[in-house]
């Protein structure tokens, strides 16, 4: 253990906080835009490969519902609503990073499916912008 | 050093690298809630490199590795991701280490190279996902690189301490 602390020196501890102060700007930056945002609207935005298929108002939205999105190559992403969260219940990807993200409910938050190019990114929108409520859904 | 030592060290840190990368590929990730987070053993074979070669030097061992890692078994995304990652954390590494203003050893270059690396590869991430929330798991990918950085610079540290012919390339290199 004496030999970590002689070979640890000033300037690594300095380094480990920089590179911590680092990290964090994206997640300050972000933070702020939101506060720029007044009221609250929250917005899940589902987008596949680039484009925008899907926007729903969390913050008006009850309930349970189930619908899949189906990429190009034929893969299922099987989405699910409850009551304002959002999740990726199922998914036919390998690695799965989507679904062990779970639940999300709050601005800012993401779930991100990289081998289908899936995300789902919930917006603070704020009072003024008017989102078509539950767009077509069951249709799809 | 003759230029036909040096060829043969390089091709051998090289040949280490790729080696590394692909026994720790077969190792399941101890970040089980983060995937994509892994170890980065193979960073240690670049912090050997910068300390015992020149800067050019080592760059080339970084290349082979990438390139021999992707002919091993991976596929174009893992190449972009894992160049991107590996630009970002050489040229981090090398930075830190040229820092002369404080003194920094080791454990802070291959922390820097760690964190650098996960930087890199969101980076990608969010240009695929043309996304730029993709940079909010920095954070928490970050917390882990610091942790690894830190137990693979103490590794690479011992190595060029404890092995004589690496102890005897840095004193080369530093004079």
């Amino acid at each position: 253990m004496r030999n970590v602390i002689t070979t640890l020196k000033i300037g690594d501890i300095m380094i480990m906080i920089l590179l911590l102060l680092i990290s964090f700007t994206p997640l300050a930056i972000f933070t702020w835009q939101q506060a720029q945002v007044d009221g609250e609207k929250l917005i899940a935005v589902i987008s596949l490969e680039n484009e925008v298929t899907h926007e729903i108002n969390l913050s008006e939205h009850e309930g349970h519902e189930l619908f899949d999105i189906v990429t190009h190559d034929h893969e299922i992403n099987t989405i699910e609503l409850s009551d304002g969260r959002i999740q990726i219940k199922s998914a036919t990807c390998n690695d799965q990073v989507c679904v062990r993200t779970g639940f999300i409910n709050r601005a800012g938050q993401t779930i991100i499916c990289l081998p289908h190019q899936l995300v789902i990114e919930i917006q603070n929108v704020g009072d003024e912008h008017i989102v078509d409520d539950q767009v077509d859904i069951i249709s799809s | 050093m003759t230029k036909n030592q040096r060829l043969v060290y390089i091709a051998l840190l090289a040949a280490q690298a790729v080696i590394i990368s692909l026994i720790e590929r077969s190792i399941p990730s101890p970040f089980f809630f983060m995937p994509g987070a892994k170890i980065g053993l193979a960073n240690i074979i670049t912090c050997i490199a910068l300390y015992t070669l020149s800067v050019k030097d080592a760059g080339k061992v970084v290349l082979i590795r990438i390139i021999l890692a992707t002919l091993l078994g991976g596929t174009l995304s893992t190449f972009i991701y894992s160049s991107a990652g590996a630009l970002l954390s050489f040229l981090s590494m090398l930075a830190v280490k040229k820092l002369h203003i404080l003194p920094i050893s080791l454990i802070g270059v291959s922390m820097a190279g760690a964190v650098f690396h996960n930087v890199g590869q969101l980076l990608v991430a969010s240009w695929i996902a043309q996304t730029p929330a993709v940079m909010l798991y920095l954070p928490v990918q970050s917390i882990i690189g610091i942790m690894t950085g830190f137990a693979i610079g103490i590794t690479a540290n011992y190595l060029l301490k404890h092995v004589d012919r690496l102890h005897y390339y840095t004193f080369l290199r530093s004079t």
